[in-house]
């Protein structure tokens, strides 16, 4: 267990930009994706404003030239996007990427379509082209959709462990390279909104139809969003063989359960410390060596209580830049972990710190509060990105320049 | 390409279409079902979670809490450092419930029980909860692969820490609207048949079923072993059954096993005439002398049915002994059993290799 992890490649797509580059400069701009969902059909369209990435499916379907009628959903199609920004900043070959693994997580997987077809499916007296969706109630179909389109044959793996799936999918895909089962991993998440899943946060009253207001004393709840990024992880001796210059490295992780409550957190951020701690002890560095934080942050009462005392906790009275990006973005999910990841990653390249929108009001909970201005000519090396999630999922990934 | 570290298998819990759950007897009392569709045999439920928690949960939350709870006590554990699960459809009749809510309230109006007790996690975080185990938490969601994932990744973690006891969990219940939208693909047979003539039917199509199954997974042997996890692999896809073939070949000389070895071999055939080719054609090729054992007719086929062939091989090395209702060769069965090999086989897609042996240190207690 001593080989290192390099990450070579990335992309992104969210409702702030179709890639890499958008999203960095939406970043910097204080461009958020917050407002009408016009996309979704839902009667929430007004009353939820969230962050859409506002492409048809016939646009997405277009841009990664995938033919019409092959079952490709919504969740799938995002993916594939990000994937192919991935896969061509990484600048696999077609054998490199046979031999390559794709870990790849999902909430819900193909929901949107099968809420949509329903009753269609349901009646087996119906054809029409609504039968090329008939298994998107399993949240596999996505990831077998998108290894057969790309020719990964490998290794490939699902992941659901809700709002921290595509953070986990990176943790796994380091521990296959780490223990030699695999030399490169592709590994992030997809997520489409749909009925199913705005209704089900909107019953669980954690929604604010406003915009959301991560660690202020007056944050209401979460906006949803949707979007995919993919990293794409090589071992240190596949870097070292092709003399690649690698973009960052994944110095460390950490995966915790909370084990407090089916869709709540700790007061105390007992999940939140463990898996921070976890990720500095991989990574063999000190809480002093961590120059930035890119917080789950979702603005829920609970979560940035939680998150907020566990990062006091753990940093003391010199708690490094931290900030959340959920105000550009929204929840993205499954997507989540591995978007916030790609913006860690950037943060490190361009030295940069990104600005926590809409924070004015300090928690009277906690002492710390986050980066609200952009902040340039940082000096950052260790880059922590938090994805907590239902089911006491805490997950930390470490993040390293090179 | 395991490491130094062995995988032991200390514990299991199981509750699967036939009587299984109470690790007493093996295979002694059969199930049959005649209308495609196997349902769980349940055990009393209060001897596992309390009553207050058991009203609050759904069938298929009690059935995976319980086997989670069967093997903690058969391993002698009471907090794991680690929970891993695995589902192909998840807890589908929650899902469903969600949804008609939303369709026959337009939207409005909503309660988020269904919605919450739908999430893949739902079980590794509720098992979590009751053994208060804060240590590492994943969930696999990936159809036919979902229970190999997890099963490696457990493996990994014990490379890591040799003494840390890792919880692996399957589970998929038989949903009915799972049954009606994956008749579409011809996943289940047209005609309904007697369960226990799988094999014999001869059509297209296999039948549904369901379970849940934990095992608990360690780098140290102790007194409740049931065998060792040697190696397992998965191949996606092979085209034809020469790739088959070839995958299991590396597989098995990887793990220095030669074919004369395997004392007998389990098959995930699933009676389907259409999908059974290439596993029919590895049992009369490269497997044709080594005993056969078949499992699906009496758990049915779903994503994780793997984890019941698991059972399956970890129970034939732990008695030495294989039951004739799932002995499916002409060929003599060898005095000691000492290694068996799973092939097993989702839909001619998602394809797994698991390598078992008998656990050689220390010796089982006299039960």
């Amino acid at each position: 267990m001593s080989e290192r992890v390099f990450i070579t490649g990335y992309g992104i797509i969210t409702s702030i930009g179709k890639n890499a580059e958008e999203n960095f400069h939406s970043l910097t701009q204080r461009r958020s994706g917050f407002g009408e969902v016009i996309i979704l059909e839902t009667i929430h369209q007004k009353t939820l404003p969230s962050c859409e990435v506002k492409l048809h499916d016939e646009e997405l379907r277009e841009a990664t030239k995938v033919k019409t009628g092959i079952g490709f959903t919504r969740t799938t199609l995002l993916g594939l996007y990000a994937l192919q920004e991935a896969l061509a900043s990484a600048q696999l070959s077609a054998t490199e990427i046979e031999a390559a693994g794709l870990l790849s997580a999902t909430t819900t997987g193909g929901i949107r379509e099968f809420e949509k077809y329903f009753f269609n499916l349901l009646d087996l007296r119906q054809e029409g082209d609504f039968v090329q969706f008939a298994d998107t109630a399993n949240p596999g179909e996505h990831c077998e959709h998108l290894a057969d389109h790309l020719g990964i044959k490998k290794y490939i793996a699902t992941i659901s462990t809700a709002c921290s799936s595509s953070a986990n999918a990176i943790i796994q895909g380091a521990q296959l390279i780490k223990s030699g089962k695999l030399d490169c991993a592709i590994c992030g998440g997809t997520e489409a909104l749909s009925k199913f899943t705005i209704n089900g946060f909107n019953a669980l009253m954690i929604i604010d139809p406003g915009h959301c207001r991560p660690f202020d004393a007056s944050r209401n709840g979460l906006n949803l969003g949707e979007g995919a990024a993919y990293v794409v992880l090589e071992s240190e001796a596949a870097v070292i063989r092709k003399g690649k210059t690698p973009l960052a490295e994944l110095k460390g992780y950490g995966n915790a359960n909370d084990a407090f409550h089916q869709t709540a957190s700790s007061p105390e951020g007992f999940g939140a410390l463990s898996a921070m701690n976890a990720a500095l002890k991989t990574g063999g560095i000190s809480p002093a060596d961590v120059d930035y934080i890119n917080a789950h942050g979702t603005a829920t009462e609970n979560n940035d209580l939680s998150e907020g005392v566990g990062i006091q906790k753990l940093f003391g009275d010199t708690v490094p830049y931290f900030s959340s990006t959920k105000p550009y973005t929204g929840h993205t999910l499954a997507a989540a972990g591995s978007i916030e990841a790609v913006y860690g990653m950037m943060a490190i390249r361009h030295q940069m710190v990104w600005p926590n929108l809409n924070f004015v009001q300090q928690m009277p909970e906690l002492s710390i509060r986050p980066i609200t201005e952009l902040i340039q000519q940082a000096t950052l090396k260790n880059v922590l990105s938090n994805s907590f999630g239902f089911g006491g999922n805490t997950s930390s990934l470490l993040i390293g320049s090179i | 390409m395991t490491g130094k570290v062995q995988h032991f298998i200390n514990g299991i819990g199981i509750i699967s279409p036939q009587k299984n759950f109470d690790n007493q007897q093996f295979l002694t009392e059969i199930s049959s079902y005649h209308d495609n569709v196997l349902n769980c045999v349940t055990p009393d439920f209060k001897n596992y979670i309390n009553p207050i928690q058991l009203r609050r949960l759904s069938r298929m939350l009690r059935v995976g809490l319980s086997a989670a709870i069967i093997c903690m006590r058969d391993a002698r554990v009471t907090t794991p450092e680690g929970i891993i699960t695995a589902t192909g459809y998840g807890f589908l009749e929650e899902t469903e419930k969600f949804l008609r809510e939303v369709f026959d309230r337009q939207e409005k109006q909503l309660t988020p029980t269904f919605f919450m007790q739908g999430t893949y996690n739902a079980l590794a975080g509720l098992v979590a909860l009751s053994t208060k185990c804060m240590g590492y938490n994943n969930t696999y969601v990936s159809k036919g692969f979902a229970f190999e994932n997890a099963m490696q990744d457990a493996m990994m973690q014990v490379e890591n820490n040799a003494t840390a006891n890792y919880l692996v969990g399957a589970f998929d219940e038989a949903a009915s609207v799972q049954y009606i939208i994956n008749s579409r693909e011809h996943h289940y047979k047209r005609e309904h048949i007697n369960s226990l003539s799988l094999f014999e039917s001869n059509t297209p199509g296999s039948i549904q079923g369901e379970g849940a199954a934990f095992f608990c997974i360690s780098g140290t042997p102790s007194d409740t072993t049931w065998c060792v996890l040697k190696d397992l692999r998965i191949t996606y896809k092979p085209e034809n059954a020469e790739t088959l073939i070839k995958s299991l070949t590396e597989f098995l000389s990887d793990n220095k096993t030669s074919f004369d070895e395997i004392d007998a071999w389990i098959s995930g055939i699933a009676g389907d005439t259409e999908r059974d080719v290439l596993i029919t054609t590895l049992g009369k090729s490269l497997l044709n002398k080594t005993p056969q054992i078949r499992f699906k007719h009496l758990c049915g086929e779903y994503c994780t049915a793997a984890s019941f062939a698991l059972w399956l091989g970890a129970s034939v090395l732990k008695h030495q002994y294989i039951p004739e209702i799932v002995y499916a060769s002409a060929l003599k069965i060898p005095q000691e059993l000492n290694t068996i090999l799973i092939v097993n086989q989702y839909m001619n897609r998602n394809y797994s290799f698991y390598l078992l042996q008998k656990n050689q240190v220390p010796r089982y207690p006299a039960t």
